[in-house]
């Protein structure tokens, strides 16, 4: 929702809004691209940007690869389109919990893709009569989740090691002004932890 | 121009998401690099929080958000649920924000 708000009020089409919902499907790199057309910048340096923004999907997709061995090919580039933190989150959740099922992650990876792109338009529409959603604190909500995922994932003290670490790194980059790669270097960097340190 | 861009980025995002998925490495993992994929879950979506938290709008938070976090935190590790910690959390935030 505030994705079109932002984007709409930036100047950009309804169209090209849509398209990006759509297409690029990726809220931290969506909301870069708006900034960078605002600031007319290259082209390659919108695509450069977004792919180290989304960078840190292939941590992702790497480390789910063990529970979507069972799919076919095409089944994974399926998976792939529909890949994002929120699912990812959910997905690693369900399957320490023990989960097998692949089905939990396609209902819940494909039902945000249309929700993502449902509530883009919804921004488009009617998003100036919303105001700051800072206001009551929804925007909280899915640090909370995540924040409530980690805490449900711990396994070992090492776990909870490697969070604050990667917490710590990623929240300082982001203050340093490097908020780009904030996610992905802390996201990289704080499971060495895991390879030097047993339990 | 904007087009270009947006198509541009919608491979380079759908890379991202398919490489690791795509391609098969043969043999299995060196325990090493089992320890690191293991941790990686953990390590990514607390990187996510990590600048919510302390640097919401991109700038130093002025103490809702670590507070917050906290009670949230302290939430879903007594009562193991996650909407409990949500609620907590999205309340604790908005009341701390009028402080």
């Amino acid at each position: 929702m505030t994705f079109g708000v932002v984007a709409r009020q930036s100047g950009l089409q309804p169209l090209e809004i849509v398209a990006m919902s759509l297409l690029v499907f990726a809220g931290a790199s969506q909301f870069a691209m708006v900034r960078l057309f605002s600031e007319s910048a290259p082209t390659l340096i919108v695509i450069a940007s977004v792919l180290f923004i989304n960078l840190r999907h292939a941590l992702m997709a790497a480390s789910l690869r063990s529970q979507l061995h069972g799919l076919p090919f095409f089944g994974r580039l399926l998976a792939a389109c529909f890949l994002t933190d929120e699912a990812f989150a959910m997905a690693t959740g369900h399957f320490r919990r023990g989960g097998r099922s692949l089905a939990y992650y396609f209902a819940f990876a494909i039902s945000l893709y249309v929700l993502w792109n449902i509530a883009t338009v919804g921004g488009i529409l009617i998003g100036d009569a919303i105001g700051d959603p800072r206001r009551y604190g929804i925007d909280f909500a899915i640090t909370a989740t995540f924040l409530g995922i980690v805490v449900l994932a711990i396994r070992r003290r090492s776990d909870i090691v490697i969070a604050v670490v990667a917490a710590l790194i990623a929240g300082g980059l982001a203050l340093a002004g490097a908020s780009t790669v904030a996610v992905i270097t802390a996201g990289a960097l704080a499971p060495l932890i895991a390879v030097f340190v047993r339990r | 121009m904007i087009w270009m861009a947006i198509v541009g980025s919608a491979v380079a995002t759908y890379l991202t998401r398919s490489l690791p998925l795509a391609v098969t490495l043969r043999g299995g993992l060196p325990p090493a690099a089992r320890r690191y994929l293991e941790a990686l879950p953990v390590a990514i979506i607390a990187a996510l929080v990590g600048p919510a938290v302390l640097a919401p709008a991109g700038a130093l938070t002025h103490g809702a958000e670590p507070v917050a976090a906290a009670l949230v935190i302290a939430t879903v590790a007594w009562r193991r649920s996650l909407l409990a910690g949500v609620i907590v959390g999205v309340v604790a935030v908005a009341l701390l924000r009028l402080i």
